[in-house]
């Protein structure tokens, strides 16, 4: 059975625009799928940016989330380990996968 | 079927542009009526919410029953987490340098000062090369956007070009690129950088510090941002800092890897086989989305109903607008406003009309340039990985009671 919970290991971040008073952009609660492998997508995806960004992608292929992993690591530069690629990979195909390989 | 056979007749010259058999990927209407968000971001009232790091905000549908999207519904959407905490107005400069005789470091003061250069507007829709991504199947990568990721406001700043005058352009110049002060989480991270080539520069190009008469918001781009109309917004640098002269065009990642459909007549291709060839997405094809009613909407039988709406193009500007009310079977000419605020804005449309059978109905806005473009119906369209430039006929599906 999955657990679903609410994501709040991202603190506040304030953001200033106008001339007069700090405004905030809000956190939003995203919900989060609670399977296999979420400690890694916390420690290598959720350090750049939210849930939200993930699960709207809409339910893709394996073959998709690993080009995504991918991408991060080549073009973008994240500094996720192989293992942790492959980890990650398998939580979003279980979680937020279409069944295709 | 019968619906397709007759827009394969009537349509004569959309209809051969796009008559190729359908091929793994069917296209629908996007996903629409997604659940506007109960926590509002700062200067915009709560709307559609897909991500709050990098904030990426839609507008509801009954956004587009007018022309000018408000500041406080315009969508958002930016790329890189780190976007600064604080700008001060009166210390911000933006930097032009590279092949210039004359680096410039100027204020806002210093670029809002007529003595210095000409304030100019311009009204222009500003519109996401993934809006309406969440139609195509398979399921294309990016955020599943229904119609909202644009908007169309009025623009105030300086010509980029008499900003380049100043500067004075070496003779070898011939890219333009442009950065914001946003940044991603890590150092070696490519910051979102977009280059211009010097002939794709016109007046209308502007740098703009002001959006419908207000400073821009935070979330579209405080204190300063490019404006490129009839271009998607991926152009569109937002906290513009640096302008940077060269001769050589520096690959980028999102010009050259991401943003970029097939470069082939129909920009098509499928999940099995993708295009070898990509070409970057530029300049925005013709649209229109109803505003009013929106789907799933009450509305009473012999009543007098408005059909509202926007239509758009990349600046070519609007012919027609035509409506159907009986499934696609006969279409009218809506009324469309006077075009006032010239080729680059949402030409804002109304259609009126009785419902005369109890029941679903369908409401359809099909979309004409001056130079003949249409829409497409939702289903002719061809497929691409990006899930980008979307422009199918719109469909709205009421209730008469």
């Amino acid at each position: 059975m999955k657990k679903i919970l609410l994501l709040a290991t991202l603190t506040l971040a304030p953001l200033f625009a106008q001339v007069e008073g700090d405004i905030e952009v809000p956190y939003i609660p995203f919900e989060v799928k609670m399977g296999k492998g979420f400690d890694a997508v916390n420690a290598n995806c959720l350090t750049c940016h939210s849930f939200g960004y993930v699960t709207n992608q809409g339910p893709q292929s394996k073959s998709f989330w690993r080009k995504k992993v991918q991408k991060m690591i080549v073009h973008f530069k994240a500094p996720i380990t192989k293992e942790d690629a492959d980890t990650v990979t398998e939580y979003l195909f279980e979680e937020y996968g279409n069944g295709e390989q | 079927m019968k619906r397709r056979d007759f827009f394969k007749t009537s349509l004569a010259g959309a209809a051969a542009a796009m008559a190729t058999t359908l091929e793994a990927g069917v296209t629908r209407q996007p996903i629409d009526n997604r659940k506007v968000s109960e926590i509002a971001f700062p200067e915009k009232r709560p709307m559609i919410t897909y991500s709050d790091r990098p904030p990426l905000l839609e507008s509801p549908r009954s956004t587009f029953a007018q022309a000018i999207t408000p500041n406080d519904e315009f969508f958002v959407r930016w790329h890189m987490p780190e976007i600064p905490t604080h700008i001060d107005p009166s210390t911000f400069t933006i930097k032009v340098d590279g092949l210039v005789e004359r680096e410039l470091n100027i204020t806002l003061d210093f670029l809002k000062d007529p003595a210095n250069f000409e304030q100019v507007t311009v009204t222009s829709v500003l519109q996401c090369g993934g809006n309406s991504r969440s139609a195509f199947q398979p399921t294309a990568g990016g955020i599943q956007w229904g119609h909202g990721a644009m908007g169309c406001a009025k623009w105030k700043g300086v010509r980029l070009r008499d900003l380049l005058d100043q500067a004075g352009l070496k003779k070898d110049a011939e890219w333009i690129g442009f950065n914001g002060r946003d940044n991603a989480a890590y150092y070696e991270t490519p910051n979102f950088v977009r280059e211009l080539h010097l002939d794709e520069l016109d007046d209308h190009v502007i740098l703009a510090y002001e959006m419908n008469d207000e400073d821009l918001p935070y979330l579209n781009g405080f204190p300063l941002r490019l404006v490129i109309p009839g271009y998607y917004s991926d152009s569109w640098v937002k906290m513009l800092s640096n302008i940077t002269v060269t001769n050589k065009y520096k690959k980028l990642f999102f010009m050259d890897v991401a943003y970029r459909v097939p470069d082939n007549d129909c920009e098509c291709e499928t999940p099995e086989k993708r295009a070898k060839n990509t070409k970057p997405i530029t300049k925005m094809n013709v649209k229109s989305i109803i505003g009013y009613p929106v789907n799933n909407e009450v509305i009473q039988m012999k009543s007098h109903v408005v059909v509202r709406g926007v239509a758009f193009d990349d600046g070519h500007g609007i012919r027609d607008v035509l409506i159907s009310v009986d499934g696609g079977k006969s279409w009218k000419p809506a009324i469309l406003d006077k075009g006032a605020a010239g080729r680059y804005a949402f030409r804002a449309f109304s259609f009126a009309f009785k419902p005369m059978k109890y029941g679903k109905m369908t409401i359809m806005a099909k979309a004409i340039n001056k130079i003949g473009q249409s829409q497409p119906l939702a289903q002719e369209i061809k497929w691409n990985h990006g899930g980008y430039k979307f422009n199918g006929i719109d469909v709205v599906t009421v209730q008469v009671v």
